[in-house]
C-alpha cells in the first residue's frame, strides 16, 4: 500500500512541477490551453477546423466581443510548440471540407495540438505594459474515450472487471457481448496464466466494444478507451487484457490468469491513463465537451441513457481532476467548461432551446449536480459549420418549419432515400417541450435527424450557429 | 403537449430556387397540428396582490369644480368667437370670411397641438413598454418579446439619418441564428451605445452650463429658474435622442418620472453625498461658496440626466449608474474648451 502512496506523491510532484513551469511561462507569454473533447463522431475535428478557419479569415462572430469590436489585430497559426505532440492537421481537414467532393473530415484518433496566437489591444493598463496583448491559445484535441479512462485510476482490476461484466450482461449490450461471454464461461480466472488465452479473450472483448460502438444503438460508455482508439499503442501488450469473472473484492491468486490480467490492467493505468492525466488533462484551462445528442435521440432511449452514463463519467473525471492533492496548490484547473450539443443545424432554430434543455437534463440529472464542479459551466446548441438553411413548407394549409440542405448519400427519411446530390427540405420532428420525455422513450420513432453534407458555400467563411458565443464563453475573458 | 405529433418527413427539391419550392412529394394525409402559440414559458411571478383596502376616496369636488369651470370658459370662448364672426359678417362679408378663416386656423392649430401632445405621451408609453419587453427578452431569454422589441426599435430609428449606419450594421445579423438574449445584446451594442455616447455629451454640456450659470448669477431666485430651464431642456434633448417625441406634457411627465426614479434608486446614495459634501462644503466651498453651490447643482443635473437616460433608453442599461456618474463628473470638472475657471476669478 505504501508504494502506491509514494507513486502518487511522486506523480503529484511532477504535476506540480509542470504547473509551476506553466505558471512561469504563462506570466510572460500568456497561454490558454483549450481542451476539445467528446465521444467519437461528436464533431470535435469539425469544431476545431471551423474555429481556426473563422478566426484566421475574420468570419462574422458578432458575439465574440473582442473580435466584433475590432480589438483583435491579428490572428495566426504558430509552429508547433511541443515537439512530442502531433500537430492537428488543420490544412488537411479544411481541404476535405472545401474540396471538390466536399465531405466531413476524418475523426480524431489520437491526441493532437494546434497553437493559435492572437495579437490584441488589451484594455487594462498592466496587461499593456507586460505582454503587449499577445495570447497563445493551445487547442488540444483528444478522444473522449480517453477521458472515460480516468475513473480507472481509482479502480482496482477486480472492481473494474465486475462492473464491466455487469453492464455487458444487461440489454442492449447483451446481444453484442454473447460471443465474448461464451468464451468467458470456458475460462476460469484461477487457471494458470497463458498468453494465448489472454490474447484470445482480449480480442473477443475488443470485438464486443467495437460492435457496441458501431451498432445502431450508438452506445458510448466503453472503457478502456485505447481498445477502440489505440493511437500509437496498436498491438502493444498493454492492450491485451480483459475483464474476467471475478468478484469485486477478490484477490487474484499468484500466477493465475486473473493475476496476469490484473498486472496488465495496472500497467495500462500506470503507463497510459496516468501520463495522459498528468501531461495533458490536468493542465487544461478551458474545456469544451461536444455531445451528439441528436444521434442518440435517433437511436432511441437506450442510447440516450447510455449517453447520460457517459456524461456522468465525464463529469466525475473533471471532479477527479480537481481533487488531487497538490493540484490544489500548483496545478491548473479547468475554469470554464462548456457542453455543446453539436449538429444543431439538423434542427430548426425554434427547437434549439429544447435541445439545450435536453442536454442540461442529461448532465444535471446525474446524482451529483453539476454545481459542485467548481468550474463555470454552460450548455449551448452549436453547429460549428452550418450545413443547412431554414425554410417553411406549406402542406395541406399548415406550415412546417424545415431545414434545407444536401443530405448525405444513403440517408433516408420515411420512404425517401437521398442520393447525396439533390437538396431537400427536411422536417425532423418536434423535440419534446419536456426534456424528460426524451429520456424515457416517449419520442421513439417521432424524431429522425438526417446528416447533411458540408455546405457548398461560395463565401470565404463558413456559416455557423453560436460558434461565436462558444468562443466568447471559452476565451472571451482572456482578452480583457 | 398535444397527443398527436408531426411525423418526420422530407421534401426533395428539384433544381428550382428553394424560396419558391413546392413539395414535390406529398403524402395523402398529414396530421394537422397547430403550433402551441405560447410554449410553457417560465412565468414571471405576479406581484403580490395588495390586500389592504383602498383608502376611502373622497368625492373629488375640486376636480368637478375645475372641469365645470373649464367647460364654461370653453363654451364662453366659443360663444364669443361665434358672436364676433357674426358681427363681422353683419358689417361686411369680406371681414366675416376673414374672421371665419382665422377662427378655423385657430381650431386647426389647437388640434395639431393636442395631437402632438398625445403622440408625445404615447411615444413615452411605447418606450416604457419597450423597456419592459427588452428586459423580459434579456432576463428570460424569451424569443417572442425579443422579436417584437427589436421590430419596434427598428421602426423607431428607421427614419433617423444619424442612425442609418448603425441600423444597417445591426441588420446584417438578421439572418444569423442567435439566442434572444444575445440578439438584444447585439442591439444594445449597435444601436444603444452610440446614443449613450451622445447622451453623455449632452449631459456633460448641460451640467457644465448649470455650474457656470449658478456661479455667476447674482440672485438666488434667477438661479432656480436657470437650473430648471436647463434641466427641462436636457430632458427634451435626451428624450429626442433616444427616439422619444417630447412634447410639453410628455416632458413634464418625464420630469415627474425622473424625480420618482431618483427617489427609488436612492438619489442620495452614500458615495454621492460624500462627493457633494466634499465639493459643496469642502475644498471647493472654501475656495468659493458660489462655485461650491454651482458644482452641487452641476452634479444634480448630471444625476437627473443619467436618470433620464435610464428612463428613455429602450433597452435597459446593464452598467451601474454610479460608474457612469464618476466618469461624467470627471468630464464635467475637467472643463472643456468652452468653459473658463470661474472659481478662481471670484475668490
Amino acid at each position: 500500500m505504501s508504494d502506491v502512496k509514494f507513486s502518487e506523491i511522486f506523480g503529484s510532484g511532477r504535476m506540480a512541477a509542470g504547473g509551476l513551469q506553466d505558471f512561469a511561462t504563462g506570466f510572460l507569454h500568456p497561454t490558454v490551453r483549450l481542451g476539445v473533447t467528446g465521444l467519437s463522431r461528436a464533431g470535435k475535428t469539425v469544431f476545431i477546423t471551423a474555429l481556426v478557419h473563422a478566426l484566421l479569415n475574420g468570419a462574422r462572430l458578432p458575439m465574440f466581443e473582442a473580435h466584433a469590436k475590432g480589438r483583435i489585430s491579428r490572428c495566426y497559426l504558430e509552429p508547433q510548440p511541443n515537439d512530442d505532440l502531433p500537430r492537428f492537421a488543420y490544412e488537411e481537414h479544411l481541404a476535405a471540407l472545401v474540396g471538390e467532393n466536399r465531405r466531413w473530415p476524418e475523426g480524431t484518433r489520437r491526441i493532437s495540438q494546434l497553437r493559435l496566437t492572437f495579437e490584441y489591444e488589451p484594455q487594462g493598463f498592466l496587461a499593456r505594459q507586460f505582454h503587449g496583448g499577445k495570447l497563445h491559445v493551445d487547442i488540444i484535441d483528444y478522444p473522449g474515450e480517453w477521458l472515460l479512462d480516468l475513473p480507472l485510476m481509482t479502480q482496482t482490476y477486480p472492481q473494474w472487471s465486475s462492473a464491466t461484466l455487469a453492464l455487458a450482461r444487461k440489454p442492449p449490450r447483451l446481444v453484442h457481448a454473447e460471443p465474448w461471454l461464451e468464451l468467458l464461461k470456458h475460462s476460469n480466472p484461477e487457471d494458470p496464466q497463458n498468453e494465448m488465452q489472454a490474447l484470445e479473450i482480449s480480442q473477443s472483448f475488443t470485438t464486443y466494444l467495437a460492435r457496441c460502438r458501431d451498432s445502431d444503438m450508438s452506445l458510448s460508455t466503453l472503457p478502456p478507451g485505447r481498445f477502440l482508439m489505440p493511437g500509437d499503442l496498436a498491438g502493444s501488450p498493454l492492450l491485451t487484457f480483459a475483464p474476467l469473472d471475478v468478484a469485486a473484492d477478490a484477490l487474484p491468486a499468484p500466477h493465475s490468469l486473473a493475476a496476469l490480467m490484473a498486472r496488465r490492467y495496472d500497467s495500462y493505468v500506470a503507463k497510459v491513463v496516468k501520463p495522459f492525466f498528468r501531461d495533458h488533462f490536468s493542465r487544461l484551462d478551458r474545456q469544451i465537451v461536444m455531445v451528439d445528442v441528436l444521434s442518440a435521440l435517433n437511436a432511441g432511449p437506450a442510447a440516450v441513457a447510455d449517453l447520460q452514463t457517459a456524461l456522468n463519467d465525464v463529469l466525475s473525471c473533471f471532479r477527479i481532476g480537481r481533487n488531487s492533492l497538490l493540484s490544489e496548490l500548483f496545478g491548473r484547473k479547468v475554469e470554464r467548461l462548456l457542453f455543446a450539443a453539436t449538429k444543431a443545424d439538423q434542427l430548426h432554430h425554434t427547437d434549439h432551446d429544447q435541445l439545450e434543455n435536453i442536454l442540461r437534463t442529461l448532465i444535471e440529472s446525474t446524482s451529483q449536480s453539476a454545481e459542485n464542479l467548481g468550474a463555470q459551466h454552460d450548455v449551448a446548441a452549436l453547429a460549428s459549420i452550418r450545413s443547412t438553411r431554414e425554410a417553411r413548407v406549406t402542406q395541406n394549409y399548415t406550415e412546417i418549419p424545415c431545414i434545407v440542405g444536401t443530405p448525405m448519400a444513403g440517408e433516408k427519411i420515411g420512404r425517401t432515400v437521398f442520393d447525396g446530390e439533390k437538396e431537400a427540405a427536411v422536417f425532423p420532428g418536434d423535440l419534446p417541450k419536456q426534456a424528460s420525455a426524451a429520456l424515457d422513450g416517449q419520442m421513439q420513432g417521432k424524431l429522425h435527424f438526417v446528416r447533411f453534407r458540408p455546405p457548398s458555400s461560395s463565401s470565404e467563411t463558413f456559416p455557423h450557429i453560436r460558434l461565436d458565443r462558444t468562443i466568447e464563453f471559452l476565451l472571451g475573458d482572456r482578452f480583457a | 403537449m398535444s397527443k398527436d405529433f408531426r411525423a418526420p418527413q422530407a421534401f426533395v427539391l428539384g433544381d428550382e430556387v428553394p424560396e419558391s419550392k413546392s413539395p414535390t412529394k406529398s403524402k395523402a394525409k398529414v396530421p394537422r397540428l397547430e403550433y402551441e402559440v405560447e410554449p410553457t414559458l417560465p412565468e414571471v411571478l405576479p406581484a403580490p396582490e395588495t390586500s389592504t383596502p383602498a383608502p376611502h376616496r373622497r368625492f373629488r369636488w375640486l376636480f368637478i369644480l375645475a372641469s365645470a369651470a373649464f367647460g364654461l370658459i370653453a363654451m364662453g370662448a366659443t360663444l364669443s368667437i361665434t358672436q364676433l364672426i357674426e358681427a363681422f359678417f353683419a358689417r361686411s362679408p369680406v371681414w366675416g370670411w376673414l374672421a371665419l378663416g382665422l377662427a378655423g386656423l385657430l381650431a386647426f392649430a389647437a388640434l395639431a397641438i393636442i395631437l402632438r401632445e398625445i403622440t408625445g405621451l404615447l411615444r413615452l408609453n411605447k418606450i416604457e413598454t419597450l423597456q419592459e419587453k427588452s428586459s423580459r427578452a434579456i432576463n428570460l431569454d424569451e424569443r417572442a418579446s425579443a422579436d417584437s422589441a427589436l421590430a419596434e426599435l427598428e421602426a423607431i430609428y428607421a427614419n433617423r439619418t444619424d442612425m442609418k449606419w448603425h441600423l444597417d450594421q445591426f441588420k446584417t445579423h438578421r439572418n444569423d441564428i442567435l439566442d434572444p438574449r444575445d440578439r438584444m445584446h447585439l442591439a444594445d451594442r449597435h444601436l444603444m451605445q452610440p446614443l449613450d455616447t451622445m447622451a453623455h455629451k449632452i449631459i456633460a454640456r448641460r451640467a457644465r452650463r448649470v455650474t457656470l450659470l449658478t456661479t455667476v448669477t447674482p440672485a438666488a431666485a434667477l438661479d432656480i429658474l436657470f437650473v430648471a430651464s436647463q434641466n427641462l431642456g436636457m430632458l427634451r434633448e435626451i428624450a429626442t435622442l433616444y427616439g422619444g417625441k417630447p412634447s410639453t406634457l410628455a416632458t413634464l411627465r418625464l420630469a415627474r418620472m425622473v424625480v420618482t426614479h431618483l427617489a427609488i434608486t436612492g438619489g442620495l446614495s452614500l458615495s454621492d453625498s460624500f462627493i457633494q459634501h466634499f465639493i459643496g462644503k469642502g475644498l471647493l466651498g472654501r475656495l468659493s461658496a458660489r462655485f461650491g453651490e454651482g458644482a452641487v447643482n452641476g452634479i444634480l443635473t448630471a444625476r437627473i440626466g443619467l436618470a433620464a437616460t435610464a428612463l428613455c433608453r429602450p433597452i435597459p442599461r446593464q452598467a451601474a449608474t454610479s460608474e457612469s456618474l464618476t466618469s461624467l463628473l470627471r468630464e464635467i470638472f475637467t472643463f472643456g474648451s468652452d468653459a473658463t475657471q470661474p472659481g478662481e476669478k471670484q475668490s
